[in-house]
């Protein structure tokens, strides 16, 4: 036992550094899949006919294909193909993204949907584009509708970067795996490698929580989501 | 007294910056390794990557006017990971096969390899009793050995089940565990895990042994003679028998 | 009647759902200051009507002249212009829920009339002054009453110094005790001179704001003329006006 702690003392640093490594690819993953998902939920309840076929089509196909998959064919296939040559960390993070990106159009466009259709009819008479319209009237009331399933995808999108270890991206599965091929201690490390995930995502989810408190608006319940 | 040690310091570190400034201007490759094969390749307690191997491609690149680094790669992935140009190199106990002299090129045989199972410590199964008695035996997925036992069970009617793992270490857990009889690997890893658990190699179990050696692009011509040249330097070295000594390689 | 007071005209606004005619040529002439009340039941086509006519809903057909200039409404940049001078009161109030009542007010002055913040300020603050508000301007409008939020809305579109007002039902969706303050405050506007189109049941609008009374049923306009002229017995318009009486308990 003494000698299990000790292992676990030593490998202690290296895996935390690998949680600075998840913590980047998540919020790179994240940060792409909010600007894309919200791109992609705008064109898909505002955009015409052919806009939302083809925002469908995207959509259908990154829910469709397990991760895995996907890592492989981009970080093998796609992106050599385009002549990209990224990083596995970066290229994890790509993927992650364009992945999310396809969930969260889903949580945007139902916010978006739950909003009641006057305020946008209200807007236009005021003279208001419909472009002004839906940045300063829609994306900040359903940005704010958003943020319990938006911290639910975070801690999904969390959990599936344990998946960058398949590409060699060096974040904690990658080194818990290390530690314990040269240690022979897996249960152990393992246990210790699912705490920091752990921690992360709890962090995560109340620093979410506590962004939701801070732009309530008075008065207003949440209508749908 | 205290002034002639700071010069000496300085004088230290003068040489130390200038000569960083040297390495610098090697030209720059990648290793690629699988980090979970001790004790050719792995990543030490302060998480660099470390082994034989390792600490052979760092004296070789050294030696050549290279500046090597070494990424930690799937094993089952790694030759296109080399042909995708994501590494350059793989220098991590790789055995040279005719499959794989297919895809890539290879130094000359710098180790040669034996093929073993191992089972638990305390038990007293047989070599037959592996191949015939309706027995799960664990391989790493993509080794070669991974695939001679799959061919020859189908060619000699043997009656086992093969299991695939991501590394060695792992298949040895599930000995442990009691979910496999045996895990058939390199001889040198093996005696690492036999070192550290209670495991024992039982023996050989037909396959022919095999060399491993550096393998790089077919394209890479000049590449493949500089590693040949370091390989030869490196063993005629002693530096090659501290390291064989260091890492229990006999 | 000369033609430069002529504010706004329609013709032949048509406008079909699925197939189905919701409004079958209706035309309108509105000259300054004059206040024309649209009656008749549900489904008649008053509330599309008044959405056709500032293009909330595009019309299937219909020519538009504002200030006795043809408007092309197929052209997004007339299309705004002409918003901006055509308001609209709506029955469910449409302030906008993430926004103070006076943040209500100032955003389509700044991102529309392009104003600075100072000045936005300012004009809110008297807009909201006149329709009694100005110690609620720091509240959202899930802080506010109904009539409330009326009244912002109202001073929301006049900020906009809008030519002509449009009242969808502005009432309706108000409790009894609190379609005062709003009525109060369109009797104002009236006052003041304020060209409108107004959808309502509301018995007291209708007989001492209108200046005409269109009663529309089925798409069409089937009876229009000035109170005295309409609300005699026999017209569908005073017919209509006795149900609303039986049901709200106002006499005429």
């Amino acid at each position: 036992m003494p000698e299990i702690i000790a292992i676990i003392k030593d490998a202690l640093p290296y895996l935390l550094s690998g949680g600075l490594i998840t913590a980047g690819i998540v919020t790179g993953a994240m940060a792409l899949g909010l600007i894309l998902g919200l791109s992609m939920a705008v064109g898909r309840v505002y955009g015409s006919t052919a806009v939302k076929r083809v925002i469908g089509i995207y959509v259908w196909f990154f829910q469709g294909v397990p991760i895995l998959v996907l890592l492989f064919l981009f970080y093998f296939g796609v992106f050599n193909y385009m002549g990209l040559n990224l990083s596995a960390v970066s290229a994890v993070t790509v993927v992650l993204g364009m992945t999310t990106a396809a969930y969260q159009a889903n949580i945007f466009r139902g916010a978006i949907l739950s909003l009641p259709q006057g305020q946008f009819k209200a807007a236009s008479t005021l003279g208001m584009s419909d472009i002004q319209t839906i940045l300063a009237i829609i994306l900040p009331q359903a940005l704010r509708l958003s943020i319990p399933a938006w911290s639910n995808e975070f801690s999904i999108v969390l959990k599936d970067s344990a998946l960058a270890f398949v590409l060699g991206a060096p974040e904690i599965m990658a080194r818990a795996k290390f530690v314990a091929s040269r240690t022979y201690q897996h249960l152990p490390i393992y246990i210790v490698a699912g705490l920091i995930y752990f921690i992360l995502t709890w962090a995560g989810v109340r620093a979410l929580a506590r962004l939701e408190k801070t732009v309530r608006i008075p008065g207003y319940s949440n209508k749908g989501i | 007294m205290f002034k002639k040690n700071l010069i000496v310091w300085f004088g230290i570190m003068a040489l130390l910056l200038t000569g960083g400034g040297q390495a610098l201007a090697g030209k720059k490759i990648v290793n690629g390794i699988d980090a979970n094969f001790p004790p050719f390749a792995f990543i030490d307690q302060k998480g660099t990557p470390s082994g034989f191997d390792v600490e052979a491609m760092n004296w070789i690149a050294k030696e050549m006017g290279y500046e090597v680094e070494h990424k930690a790669y799937d094993w089952d992935g790694i030759i296109t990971s080399l042909l995708t140009k994501k590494i350059d190199m793989v220098a991590s106990g790789m055995s040279i096969t005719p499959d794989r002299l297919e895809k890539v090129a290879f130094t000359s045989p710098y180790w040669k390899i034996k093929q073993v199972m191992v089972i638990k410590k305390d038990s007293a199964l047989t070599l037959d009793d592996l191949l015939k008695g309706n027995k799960t035996v664990g391989v790493q997925q993509g080794t070669s050995e991974a695939k001679w036992l799959k061919e020859a069970a189908e060619k000699n009617g043997w009656n086992l089940q093969l299991r695939y793992y991501d590394s060695s270490p792992l298949a040895v857990e599930d000995i442990l565990n009691g979910r496999i009889a045996a895990a058939a690997m390199d001889d040198a890893p093996a005696k690492d895990a036999s070192d550290k658990k209670d495991v024992k190699i039982l023996g050989t179990f037909g396959m022919a042994s095999e060399d491993f050696g550096y393998a790089v692009r077919k394209e890479d011509a000049q590449l493949l003679k500089d590693m040949n040249e370091g390989l030869k330097r490196l063993m005629a070295s002693d530096y090659w028998k501290e390291l064989v000594k260091k890492y229990d390689l006999k | 009647m000369t033609r430069q007071d002529t504010i706004l005209r329609v013709e032949n606004i048509t406008k079909s759902f699925n197939g189905n005619p919701i409004l079958r040529g209706v035309d309108l002439t509105l000259r300054k200051g004059e206040i024309k009340i649209l009656v008749g039941p549900s489904g008649g086509g008053k509330s599309t009507f008044l959405q056709c006519l500032n293009c909330l809903i595009s019309p299937d057909s219909g020519q538009f002249w504002l200030e006795e200039r043809p408007v092309d409404i197929f052209s997004k940049k007339e299309l705004y212009r002409y918003r901006q001078q055509v308001g609209m009161i709506f029955q469910d109030f449409n302030l906008f829920d993430h926004l103070t009542a006076m943040d209500n007010v100032t955003l389509a002055l700044r991102k529309v009339k392009k104003m600075d913040k100072k000045a936005a300020l300012a004009r809110a603050i008297v807009e909201l002054s006149q329709v009694g508000l100005e110690d609620k301007t720091r509240l959202y409008p899930a802080e506010l009453s109904g009539g409330q939020k009326q009244r912002v809305a109202i001073a929301r579109a006049l900020a906009m110094d809008p030519k002509v007002l449009l009242l969808d039902e502005p009432t309706s969706a108000l409790d009894p005790d609190l379609t005062g303050e709003v009525i109060d405050v369109i009797r104002n506007l009236a006052k003041k001179g304020m060209t409108m189109v107004m959808a309502t049941h509301q018995i007291s609008l209708i007989r001492t704001l209108a200046d005409e009374i269109l009663f529309m049923e089925a798409g069409v306009v089937v009876e229009k003329g000035s109170p005295k002229t309409l609300l005699v017995p026999g017209t569908r318009s005073q017919g209509f006006c006795d149900k609303l009486n039986s049901l709200s308990g106002e006499g005429i």
